[in-house]
């Protein structure tokens, strides 16, 4: 891992099209700004690893289970 | 028609309707082909199965079932992803997750965008919502 160090208010370029600027450091907190093109993903890490790990999850389910919950919501819908 | 295995068994399915998600589901992303499997019983809750894995398949759900209010927009690069057309819409799905003694949750927070059009699809993250990952079913008042 490449390792700069950098106040606030300096900044780091990542190829043509990305600016990562240290905002303000204040406390334990870090702020920074990120500029780069609006179609490049940009999230929070464990945002993203709560999603991934979401994801995978979801894949394990059994066919019996969505018989007996497709019952189960039918009946709720029902009663609404 | 064209056959995939699948953890359930053999599936025969129409390549026409085949959805596409052109960046995979988060920690998925070599997965671009899913089929679309209707589920035998009635219901809100359908399926779809990995084209290029027999192993994953997702349960999803339209949210709008529990959540009236919830409506996801497309920003302009997620409309260029979907290959959305000026004045076409998408749906939003939301892939369901199915706990331990039956409990399902939603992940409300990385909804599915769908390109009713071209059969697009894409997994996007709220960054700024109060949506969970595990949306738990809202509460439903017996009569």
């Amino acid at each position: 891992m490449l390792v700069l160090t950098r106040k606030a208010g300096e900044g780091i370029i990542i190829g043509d099209n990305i600016k990562i600027t240290v905002v303000e450091v204040k406390g334990g907190n870090i702020r920074i700004g990120i500029e780069a093109p609006p179609e490049m993903k940009i999230h929070r890490q464990e945002v993203y690893d709560r999603i991934i790990q979401e994801n995978k999850e979801a894949t394990q389910w059994k066919l019996a289970d969505l018989n007996s919950l497709s019952a189960t919501l039918t009946a709720r819908k029902e009663r609404k | 028609m064209k056959t995939i295995q699948s953890r359930f068994g053999q599936i025969e399915y129409d390549p026409a309707k085949v959805l596409h998600f052109s960046e995979g589901l988060l920690g998925f992303e070599s997965l671009r082909d899913f089929v679309v499997m209707a589920n035998v019983k009635e219901g809100p809750l359908f399926w779809i199965q990995s084209c290029e894995d027999p192993e994953i398949a997702f349960v999803l759900t339209d949210p709008t079932n529990f959540y009236l209010e919830y409506k996801v927009m497309p920003d302009t690069s997620e409309r260029t992803k979907l290959g959305m057309h000026e004045g076409e819409v998408s749906h939003t799905l939301v892939v369901v997750t199915v706990h331990e003694g039956g409990k399902i949750t939603l992940n409300m927070a990385a909804p599915l965008l769908y390109s009713v059009s071209n059969n697009r699809a894409l997994q996007v993250v709220l960054e700024k919502s109060a949506w969970s990952t595990r949306q738990e079913l809202p509460t439903v008042d017996a009569k």
